[in-house]
């Protein structure tokens, strides 16, 4: 075959520059450690993410120093949780799966991208060094609502992250006659690997307890606190029990006796 | 003139498409050309091609 | 006495025409889609509900990439076989046969789309060109789509019939280059349109219709790649043959080599098909491995395309020289930059490798990750098969349709102001596509404006990058609607003699200085499926051994009753808020 010298010269440049583009690829994933979302991860029935321990509750949760670990459910046309939350200089590892249809979590302006595919779930790991505020979209057309899809990434820093989950349970009735108290049953998760030194504050009506506790790591702290009914005397009563930047809140009603069933008008008991 | 039509057509696309990307590319250097200065510099471009094919009396040299 | 392609071949050149008329009608519809899409998405005119954009983005996608390019097409290598082999087909009725099947797909396909607009047939396919599943659209839009690739593999058949008995007359000949072409084109759509016609005949098909309850998504989207890669040559190597058959003769010389060429197209049809993972980098459930494989295949299959800008220019360069061109670059200014069929083709292809260099950056795997499915991509897109396919077909049209008329171009210096026209509109539209997507801005998305967060533009605002999409898509649109007025005159303007002569000249460096192993097809078909096998069945293996042939349970997604999906986003937004 005839083959001009110029076409040879073309040829042999062709092919360098082939080359190099893939020596250049093999370095980012070699030397540079970019690796691609894989299969190191096992199937999962979409319909039955509720019963998978990763997915029933979508979370961010701590597994060792500076490590995270973060579950993510992208279905139409949302993302679970919203916003995600992690603390600067962490390492963060995306578990990314979708309930639906095809949809993609992509973090706007970095190369934090993946597509999410039912039954499938895609991992990635990655760094975050300062504090910031990333918008997360979907950029895989989902459906009739598919622009609507966005999430938010908030990098705390460190003194303003936490793990930390407070629940109160508190009755809404009680009655004097029975000597009754008002209590307030308090747990303080706390997700962090880290002990939680904290105070709980709780206020009823006029009355303030407070607590100093120490919570340790990736454990919940549970406290009960009560006031005699007959202290508060008849009537409403607002509670609010605070620990660090989380609070709940409420009312306690009071009564003499606690009527009968037939004789209320329905509206308080329905809630 | 010292072009014929249909080459000063092509230089205006050119000068047009040139200054697009050339002001992307500049701004991969940092260098960031505003929007109000590339329209400024593409009616300049394009006033002083003009000026220079018309204004000559050399006859368009078509082959 | 005139001697154009009509006047040899009549029956042929009725064909031609219908099959460019359809294109050219999908054209139209194409384009005017794409003037909304660009308008709506900017926030500059929304004259549709955000939802009936994506039924816009469907018609876009399937009108211009399936419709417009594969009808002209079919055209073009009609006209190639036709012209190189001087015969007609073996039997015109299957050739219109052929053709028939093509509209009818279509017309299914397109019923099926178009439908969508109108909430009084409950029918839409509102699933984009790609439509991957759990998403489901009608199953005529399957069915639709089926037929046409059913009516483009009969169209091949009758290609390589008329080839056999070419053969059969002249025992030992080389193949012409343009029949080459042709025939390897189509053995590379016959190895790659498999896929997709086992995606939809096997899994989406029956799973639409309700015969099946499930799907894994990952094979059939695997599926859909695997064809989905070597379509894009199956558009762009029309294209090439123009640029190999008509570019050199337009310039005023011939084909620089004859068996580089061919080479070239060899290359295709071994390596367009065992790089489709490079579309799926970002995909759970898919090894790194094979995205290395496939990484690696398709920066080979560069090399192609970089022949083919040699032999390109090479050749525009020796007809500028024979026009009297001189000097190292001198040579530039003798060739024919006012024809617009010569000039529309050399800014298609100067395009082409400019969106070549985009091309690379999505192959490469690890940077994949910045511009995976952002507006980047539709930049690619619209510079590769936007505009080195559609600016070469519609240059190749100013010389071909006075071929096919007998009729004289109309409008020569409006003909050329349309491409330049183009060729301006596709850089202003293309480059705030690239430097949207180079921001995160998503594609195929109504409404790429948020709640929670700003786009950080590096040089310039949203609303620059917004106003130049937009005044990129008027361009194009409006050089479209010239170029369809041009042809539409063209093809009435009866009482004219055409100026150009049909013959192609010799090239340079003929078939007799290449081996004739390149003319065995059977050759290259085997080791082709070789590499194919090697390619996918692995990963495929893989993917069915993980996720099963039906997919784990996978419900449907039916985006062709617009409330449903409505209905189930409010209850699950509800759920959602609940549990949180
Ligand atoms: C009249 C000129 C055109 C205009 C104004 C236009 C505009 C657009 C816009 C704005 C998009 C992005 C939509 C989005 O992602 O939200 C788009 C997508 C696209 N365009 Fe065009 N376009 C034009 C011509 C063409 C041509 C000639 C072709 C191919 C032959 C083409 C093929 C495509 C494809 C394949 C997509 C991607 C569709 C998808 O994501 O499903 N366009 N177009
Ligand atoms: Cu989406
Ligand atoms: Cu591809």
């Amino acid at each position: 075959m005839k083959i001009h010298t110029y076409e040879k010269l073309w040829l042999v440049a062709a092919m360098v520059l082939i080359v190099g583009f893939i020596a250049t690829i093999t370095y980012g994933s070699v030397a540079l450690g970019i690796t691609m979302v894989g299969d190191q991860e096992d199937t999962i029935e979409p319909g039955e993410l509720g019963e998978d321990e990763r997915f029933d509750d979508p979370r961010v949760e701590q597994v060792g120093e500076n490590e995270y670990e973060a579950y993510v459910i992208a279905q139409t046309f949302i993302f679970q949780p919203d916003p995600i939350e992690v603390p600067e200089n962490s390492e963060v590892t995306f578990y990314v799966t979708a309930r639906d249809v095809i949809h993609s979590f992509s973090v706007v302006g970095t190369n934090t991208n993946t597509m999410a595919i039912p039954g499938e779930i895609s991992t990635m790991t990655v760094e975050f060094d300062e504090p910031d505020e990333y918008g997360i979209v979907c950029n895989e057309y989902c459906g009739s609502g598919h622009h609507n899809m966005e999430g938010e990434l908030h990098v705390l820093p460190e003194d303003e992250f936490d793990l930390t989950e407070l629940s109160v349970e508190a009755d809404d009735e009680v009655a004097l006659e029975d000597d009754d108290e008002v209590t307030l049953e308090i747990a303080v998760e706390n997700g962090q690997l880290e002990d939680l030194e904290t105070t709980i504050e709780a206020e009823i009506g006029d009355e303030t307890v407070t607590e100093d506790v120490t919570v340790e790591g990736d454990s919940t702290y549970e406290t009960t606190i009560s006031v005699d009914a007959a202290d508060l005397g008849e009537g409403d009563h607002d509670w609010s029990v605070t620990v660090d930047d989380y609070e709940e809140s409420g009312t306690v009603t009071v009564v003499d006796q606690l009527e009968d069933e037939t004789e209320d008008d329905g509206g308080d008991d329905d809630e | 003139m010292r072009l014929t039509f249909p080459r000063l057509l092509l230089l205006v696309a050119l000068l047009i498409v040139i200054l697009v990307e050339l002001r992307t590319v500049l701004a991969f250097f940092e260098i960031e050309l505003p929007f109000a200065a590339t329209i400024a510099i593409g009616i300049v471009g394009i006033v002083a091609l003009l000026l220079w094919a018309f204004l000559s009396n050399d006859a368009p040299s078509e082959r | 006495m005139s001697n154009t392609f009509v006047d040899a071949f009549p029956k042929q050149a009725r064909l031609i025409r219908q099959a460019f008329l359809t294109s050219f009608v999908a054209l139209g519809v194409g384009a005017l889609f794409g003037l909304i899409q660009a308008l709506h998405r900017t926030d500059i005119f929304r004259p549709i509900e955000s939802t009936t954009y994506y039924t816009v983005l469907t018609g876009h996608g399937v009108f211009l990439v399936i419709s417009f390019t594969i009808f002209f097409l079919v055209g073009v290598y009609q006209w190639a076989v036709t012209e190189s082999l001087e015969r007609e087909p073996v039997d015109m009725r299957f050739t219109w046969g052929w053709y028939g099947l093509m509209v009818l797909g279509t017309l299914l396909a397109a019923f099926a789309i178009l439908a969508g607009f109108t909430d009084a047939i409950d029918v839409s396919a509102d699933v984009l060109f790609t439509f991957y599943a759990p998403l489901q659209g009608h199953p005529l839009f399957y069915i639709g789509l089926v037929v046409f690739v059913v009516g483009t593999w009969l169209a091949g058949a009758d290609w390589f019939r008329t080839w056999w008995a070419w053969k059969g007359d002249n025992p030992g000949k080389r193949i012409p280059l343009p029949t080459f072409m042709v025939l390897t084109t189509m053995i590379m759509w016959y190895i790659s349109s498999i896929g997709v016609a086992v995606a939809i005949l096997a899994f989406i098909l029956p799973w639409s219709i309700g015969l099946v309850e499930s799907i894994n998504p990952t094979l059939t989207r695997t599926l859909f790649w695997y064809f989905g890669h070597p379509v894009v040559y199956f558009w762009l190597l029309p294209a090439y043959l123009l640029w190999y058959i008509l570019l050199p003769k337009l310039s005023g010389g011939r084909l620089f080599s004859d068996p580089l060429a061919r080479v070239v197209f060899i290359l295709f049809i071994l390596l367009s098909t065992p790089v489709g993972i490079h579309h799926q980098y970002l995909d759970p459930g898919i090894a790194e491995g094979f995205k290395f494989i496939a990484m690696t295949n398709t920066m080979f299959l560069l090399l192609p395309s970089l022949l083919t800008a040699f032999t390109v220019v090479a050749s525009m360069e020796h007809g500028a020289r024979q026009r009297g061109g001189e000097g190292y670059f001198g040579w530039l200014k003798s060739l024919p930059w006012r024809e617009p069929a010569f000039t529309g083709m050399a800014l298609a292809g100067l395009v082409f490798a400019f969106g070549g260099f985009t091309g690379i950056v999505n192959a490469g795997m690890n940077i994949n990750y910045l511009v995976h499915n952002s507006l980047w991509v539709p930049g690619h897109i619209h510079t590769q098969v936007g505009t080195a396919v559609a600016l070469t077909f519609m240059a190749g049209s100013y010389w071909l349709v006075p071929q096919l008329t007998g009729n004289r171009l109309v409008g020569r210096s409006v003909a050329l102001f349309q491409v330049l026209l183009w060729f301006v509109g596709i850089i202003f539209m293309t480059n705030s596509m690239y430097r949207g997507g180079l921001i995160g801005m998503p594609r195929r998305t109504a409404e790429p404006q948020y709640d929670g967060f700003d786009f950080e533009v590096a040089a310039g605002s949203v609303g620059e990058l917004n106003a130049q999409l937009a005044l990129g898509g008027v361009l194009l649109f409006l050089s479209t609607m010239l170029f369809l007025a041009l042809m539409l005159l063209t093809l009435f303007n009866h009482d004219s003699e055409p100026i150009d002569e049909r013959s192609i000249p010799r090239p340079l460096s003929g078939p007799e200085d290449s081996p004739p192993v390149l003319d065995n097809l059977k050759l290259w078909v085997a080791i082709a499926a070789v590499l194919v096998v090697l390619a996918y069945s692995i990963p495929l293996a893989s993917i069915v051994s993980r996720g099963g042939l039906f997919g784990p349970d996978v419900s449907p997604f039916p985006v062709f009753i617009e409330s449903i999906g409505d209905a189930r986003f409010v209850l699950e937004s509800i759920l959602a808020g609940i549990t949180r």
